[in-house]
């Protein structure tokens, strides 16, 4: 399991919602030339965003939006 | 369901020769099923109070009558109630109070529904990493909401949808009370309370509607607002409840009182009134505080009654709220066993809906006739269609 494995199961273990949205854009950055990967990423990223309120969620959605992934 | 009988025009005639609702309508589960509809969720409800969710985000999940609903102030302040369930698979969406911070997100699968009810998210709806369908379409997938009005800080709904607006159907009381169209500030924590008893919702509203019982339930209050201090408060088809001529100011030990609501003419110097807005909600109004007592028929023999008291400013003094809290929380809780007292009497075959005294029980007997009412249409509706 790689490192940021671990910190993701540790952020879903403590709730812990602004790290996951770091972690999950992390994810997608290191998805490198797989978009499926990339796009699932960003998504998870999204959602936790729009649940928080957090500043990344509109940049997050237009890059979903540029990929044909949200509308 | 089959149609309930039971005989409604005893209930219809005038006070004098008229019979309250028989037991069946107390303790018969299929005619709480049946004034469920009729009455219940035909009109508008009282739920609970726009200061249960005092800022944008809040969201309280409450049950009404076995259904999940969602108390929420939207982004813009806005106070609206949800069916507290996801459109996707039916999942509850919020489990316990707390603020939305940005969305409301659906544990199950993670569709995300804005304060306002918009559907703006569908992870992975059109397979991992696709967030759209050609099938799934938002904009018309956003909560359900539940027809809401607010009126003096209480938030009614009217579950069927269909009934006529609330201010036109309850135009005669808002005039009546034009007078305390005024901003009500909730005295806070120290200033509300719940009481659960074991008793049918009705005759918590019965109870409350008349001053009969006063000298002998409340002889505390009874001391300086006495009977025939009181008046009955009757309109056919619309509200019901009772005044007094001699409210009395709290005063702490200094003689200070709470503000008086600005601009009310000296009838409310030593005027207050007691009405119930039908089905459930018994408001209170006085000089220098409101009450609202919302009624939640939990089941048919189980009610709680939240109870909210509001002052004239925003702030009080914590003390003299206090002691308000307190001395309200002894006269409703000296009526908890005549109310329940009531609902175990009607187990008793022999009780035909008892006869109402013409000169005291008009308020009580004008509620009977309400309900009476809608049940009578709700049954001629149903007869109609089948």
């Amino acid at each position: 399991m790689s490192d940021l494995d671990t910190r993701l199961l540790q952020a879903h273990a403590a709730d812990d919602k602004p790290t996951l949205v770091a972690l999950y854009e992390e994810a997608a950055d290191s998805a490198g030339t797989d978009l499926e990967a990339a796009c699932f990423y960003l998504t998870h990223a999204y959602v936790f965003a729009l649940e928080l309120g957090h500043p990344h969620a509109p940049q997050l959605h237009q890059k979903l939006c540029v990929q044909g992934r949200e509308s | 369901m089959a149609q309930q009988t039971s005989d409604l025009s005893a209930v219809r005639r005038s006070v004098d020769t008229a019979q309250g609702l028989s037991n069946d309508h107390y303790i018969n589960p299929a005619f709480f099923e049946e004034e469920k509809q009729a009455v219940l969720f035909a009109t508008w409800s009282g739920l609970a109070v726009a200061s249960d969710v005092p800022e944008p985000g809040d969201a309280v999940p409450m049950t009404f009558l076995g259904m999940p609903l969602l108390l929420i102030r939207d982004k813009d302040g806005d106070v609206r109630v949800f069916y507290n369930t996801c459109r996707h698979r039916g999942m509850i969406l919020v489990d316990e109070p707390r603020k939305i911070e940005g969305a409301i997100r659906c544990p199950y699968h993670s569709w995300c529904y804005s304060t306002k009810g918009n559907l703006v998210t569908t992870p992975h709806v059109g397979g991992p990493g696709q967030n759209t369908h050609t099938a799934i379409n938002r904009d018309e997938l956003g909560l359900n909401e539940v027809r809401s009005h607010i009126w003096r800080d209480v938030v009614f709904i009217n579950i069927s949808g269909d009934a006529p607006d609330f201010a036109d159907m309850h135009a005669d009381l808002i005039k009546r009370w034009a007078e305390h169209e005024k901003p009500l500030y909730h005295g806070g924590q120290n200033s509300k309370f719940q009481l659960a008893v074991e008793t049918n919702w009705k005759l918590a509203v019965e109870n409350y509607c008349e001053s009969y019982h006063l000298p002998w339930v409340h002889p505390g209050l009874n001391s300086y607002s006495r009977l025939e201090d009181h008046y009955n408060i009757a309109e056919a088809g619309k509200f019901s409840g009772q005044g007094t001529l001699v409210y009395r100011q709290l005063k702490d030990e200094n003689g200070n009182t709470f503000p008086d609501f600005d601009g009310l003419s000296s009838y409310w110097d030593e005027g207050a009134e007691y009405i119930t807005v039908y089905p459930n909600v018994l408001l209170g109004a006085q000089r220098d505080h409101a009450f609202a007592i919302v009624l939640e028929p939990q089941e048919m023999a189980k009610t709680v009654e939240h109870i909210h008291l509001y002052y004239a400013t925003p702030t009080t003094d914590e003390g003299l709220r206090t002691t308000n809290s307190q001395m309200w929380k002894t006269v409703f809780e000296e009526d908890i066993f005549v109310v329940q007292g009531m609902q175990r009497g009607r187990h008793s075959p022999g009780f035909d809906g008892g006869r109402f005294s013409p000169a005291m029980d008009g308020p009580t007997h004008c509620f009977h006739e309400w309900v009476a009412g809608r049940i009578e249409s709700y049954r001629s509706l149903k007869t109609a269609a089948e």
